[in-house]
């Protein structure tokens, strides 16, 4: 708005202005290059960091996609021979397959737990300070220790779960040893620990609509699936689309941790994610090159999928104006 | 009055923020610099994982001091000095810390290194020949088997410390309330498996194979591959065979106890093989001497046997032999140095050297002896008086083989083989035959230290 307002009050006397700014005093010029120096000060720590720590790190991966380095300091120049094996390589493809399996089935369903989570703990009722601690609880825990717990709740034969299937007959169930069992219950452990963050930022964006536009609504006779449609999911739009983006990056990038304690990978690899697929390559077999060129397509996708939103959102705006 | 003073002659606040700036960017440069690895008189790093440590375990703490007493011996004696670095979770292929030094061109003078890791550094020119430094005599006085898979040519790339046999651990209270007596101890696999069917219970494994995917759970399967005769590549020609009747029934042995319900799909109690034996939670595991000490320091009262592996039909009893070595960094600081610490902390034919791998295997840990000089001063010691260091010395060492040296690549084409088998049910005849494509696929374009 100020922009626009400074435009139109200079617009019409445009050889008027353009006088005043060639009359600009030496003392005003002085002033403008110390401030300029100080802004430069003042930027220089945040972009030093993100030179070294994140862009110059990022050039050095996706360049490295196209050596064959084995840790060693032994470097050599290969093209896209990496992504050329990458196509061919079955290893890649289940963890491409996990990959997609996974973000599928989890974006999905973390985005609308924790928008129910939201619309439930938004009620006014007793605890419910306490319901919303206990509900976001699981997301400040750190995930090796979420990863260990529920191996032990999960354990084979004598878990708590197993034990209380076991009382109603149903037994040997291998959560984290089956591979048909296996990813969903990643998921499901994911679900718990994301839910109570989503909530909240799903509870923000409930906070910020207005009450009237609900009791005008009662007043017409809306019941609550009306009012959910018609009020709520339309201004609740640009945080879905936020949380939407930021939870796709989250489940594509993360996970590494829950699947190095739980399972490993495993089993058969049924769990082994790209970014676990990554690890395995560059820490375990020392095929820097290739971990480098596996994780350069990663952040392609993630690319794609901004811009796609970015697209979707109009450059970014989350909101309807 | 400059710009950068105050009115009152004090620093302005812009050339304080502008000072500060300086000041955190000349400090990052320069821990920056501090970091790298340089011949600057610093003592050479020793990674391990046994010390320093502050351990009130007994076993642990013979371990921590054996390893200082090492380097204080050397340190005493020698200018160059050896500085031992401890590092968490050492023995975990997983962990980085190893990886990510050697490639950031600051890895360790000296360090630990096991055979699966061996031709990864070797065939990166990481490792020094030791070979130079030692007499002829010490060479010979390590035993060939343990010493075959750090040999490549004439050089030898890193000396073992320890021998560690793997053998079948069971549960005596557990055997018993099953009605069986050391007289059912099996000696076939079939006869393993129905043993195993009688122990398994609600709550109780009958028999535990290792499930995780990964080096160990490689290392575990490979005696059982060895007993019908097979092999991942024929040490002799070099060329993949995998996919052999051996293999296929290997295999089909992890396969069919998930199947027939007597083995677990993942470890009982995190892996810990004495305490999921005192909690009732297995009956039988496959595993490593180490456990006698594991026993020994956390369930001192528990009665447990051990029996070597059982065969398959017409096979020959085989199991694999593991352990650590020390080697040398080619690349590090001073390696004449380091390679001259190697080899007369363990390597050579001194009473000193001898006496130091009799105290490790016999007194720090229960293990059995890399080299005869050592195995010969153990046994007049009496330490194989003992039942279970008698069992390991006289039934699982003849029958062991060195745990193989294989490439990553080949690592991965036999653990898919056995995790698809074991936990997904796959034919083992159709994973054989992936496994062994894979393997021939990497031996067409391998150029490194053969492959034993």
């Amino acid at each position: 708005m100020t922009t626009l307002t400074s435009r139109a009050r200079t617009g019409g006397d445009e050889p008027a202005a353009r006088g005043r700014r060639r009359s600009v005093s030496p003392a005003s010029r002085a002033r403008q290059r110390r401030e300029t120096r100080a802004a430069v000060l003042f930027l220089l720590p945040d972009s030093l960091g993100l030179l070294v720590f994140v862009f110059v790190p990022m050039v050095l991966a996706i360049a490295l996609g196209f050596f064959s380095l084995d840790g060693f300091g032994n470097l050599r120049f290969i093209g896209v021979a990496n992504y050329v094996r990458m196509v061919g390589d079955p290893q890649f493809l289940q963890s491409a397959v996990v990959t997609v399996t996974y973000l599928v089935v989890l974006v999905p369903a973390v985005f609308v737990v924790s928008l129910l989570l939201a619309l439930l703990v938004q009620q006014k009722a007793p605890f419910m300070g306490a319901i919303r601690s206990a509900l976001f609880a699981p997301y400040v825990v750190s995930l090796v220790v979420v990863g260990l717990l529920w191996q032990f709740m999960l354990a084979d034969r004598v878990g708590i779960l197993n034990r209380m299937l076991a009382t109603v007959g149903v037994r040997d169930v291998s959560w984290l040893g089956d591979p048909q069992y296996t990813l969903g219950t990643v998921v499901v452990i994911s679900i718990w620990f994301q839910m109570g963050y989503y909530m909240i930022i799903f509870l923000a964006g409930l906070q910020d609509i207005p009450g009237e536009y609900y009791e005008a609504a009662r007043i017409d006779g809306a019941n609550a699936w009306q009012r959910f449609r018609s009020i709520t999911w339309p201004l609740l739009r640009p945080t879905a689309l936020f949380v939407l983006i930021t939870l796709t990056i989250a489940v594509i990038t993360g996970g590494f941790d829950l699947i190095y304690i739980l399972t490993g990978g495993g089993p058969a690899g049924s769990t082994s994610l790209l970014v676990y697929f990554v690890y395995e390559q560059a820490f375990l077999f020392g095929e820097y090159g290739y971990a480098a060129a596996v994780g350069s397509v990663l952040v392609l996708v993630l690319l794609l999928w901004s811009a796609l939103m970015f697209k979707l959102t109009r450059g970014g705006r989350l909101d309807d104006e | 009055m400059t710009p950068s003073s105050s009115p009152g002659g004090g620093p302005t606040r812009r050339a304080v923020l502008g000072g500060a700036v300086g000041a955190l960017a000349t400090a990052a440069f320069a821990g920056c610099g501090r970091s790298g690895a340089g011949g600057d008189g610093r003592p050479l790093e020793f990674w391990q994982f046994y010390a320093p440590q502050s351990q009130t375990q007994p076993d642990l703490a013979a371990q921590n001091e054996w390893f200082l007493s090492a380097v204080s011996d050397w340190n005493a004696a020698h200018p160059e000095q050896v500085r031992p670095v401890f590092i968490p979770n050492f023995t975990d292929p997983s962990n980085t810390r190893l990886a990510t030094a050697f490639a950031s061109g600051s890895g360790p003078d000296v360090f630990l290194i096991s055979p699966g890791d061996f031709l990864r550094y070797y065939n990166g020119g990481a490792l020094l020949d030791l070979r130079p430094y030692m007499e002829a005599e010490a060479v010979d006085d390590f035993i060939g088997e343990v010493l075959a898979t750090r040999v490549v040519g004439d050089g030898v790339y890193a000396l073992p410390m320890e021998v560690e046999p793997l053998v079948m651990f069971y549960s005596r209270p557990a055997w018993e309330a099953a009605g069986l007596s050391e007289g059912d101890i099996p000696t076939t696999w079939d006869a393993m498996l129905d043993v195993a069917e009688r122990l398994t219970t609600p709550q109780q494994s009958g028999l535990v194979f290792e499930t995780t995917p990964g080096y160990f759970q490689n290392f575990t399967w490979y005696p059982w591959l060895w007993q019908g005769g097979g092999d991942v590549v024929d040490p002799r020609t070099q060329q993949a065979t995998f996919d052999s009747p051996a293999a296929r029934q290997a295999l089909d042995l992890f396969g069919s106890a998930i199947r027939r319900g007597v083995a677990p799909r993942t470890l009982p109690a995190a892996g810990d093989v004495a305490g999921a034996f005192a909690e009732g939670y297995a009956a039988t595991w496959q595993s490593g001497i180490w456990q006698v000490a594991n026993f020994r320091a956390n369930q001192p009262e528990f009665d447990f046997g051990v029996f070597t592996l059982p065969t398959p039909p017409d096979g020959v009893p085989r199991t694999v032999l593991g352990g650590w070595a020390w080697c040398v960094n080619a690349r590090g600081r001073d390696p004449d140095a380091a390679a001259r610490f190697v080899v007369e902390t363990i390597g050579s034919t001194s009473d000193a050297s001898v006496e130091r791998l009799v105290q490790w295997c016999s007194v720090a840990k229960t293990d059995m002896p890399p080299r005869q000089s050592v195995d010969r001063r153990m046994r007049a010691a009496g330490v194989y008086d003992d039942p279970v260091m008698g069992f390991f010395r006289e039934q699982a060492l003849p029958t062991g083989r060195g745990e193989p040296r294989y490439p990553p690549v080949l690592y991965k084409a036999v653990s898919n083989a056995i995790q698809r088998v074991q936990a997904a049910g796959a034919s083992p005849a159709e994973q054989a035959a992936e496994a062994q494509a894979a393997v021939e696929a990497f031996l067409r374009t391998y150029d490194g230290g053969s492959l034993v």
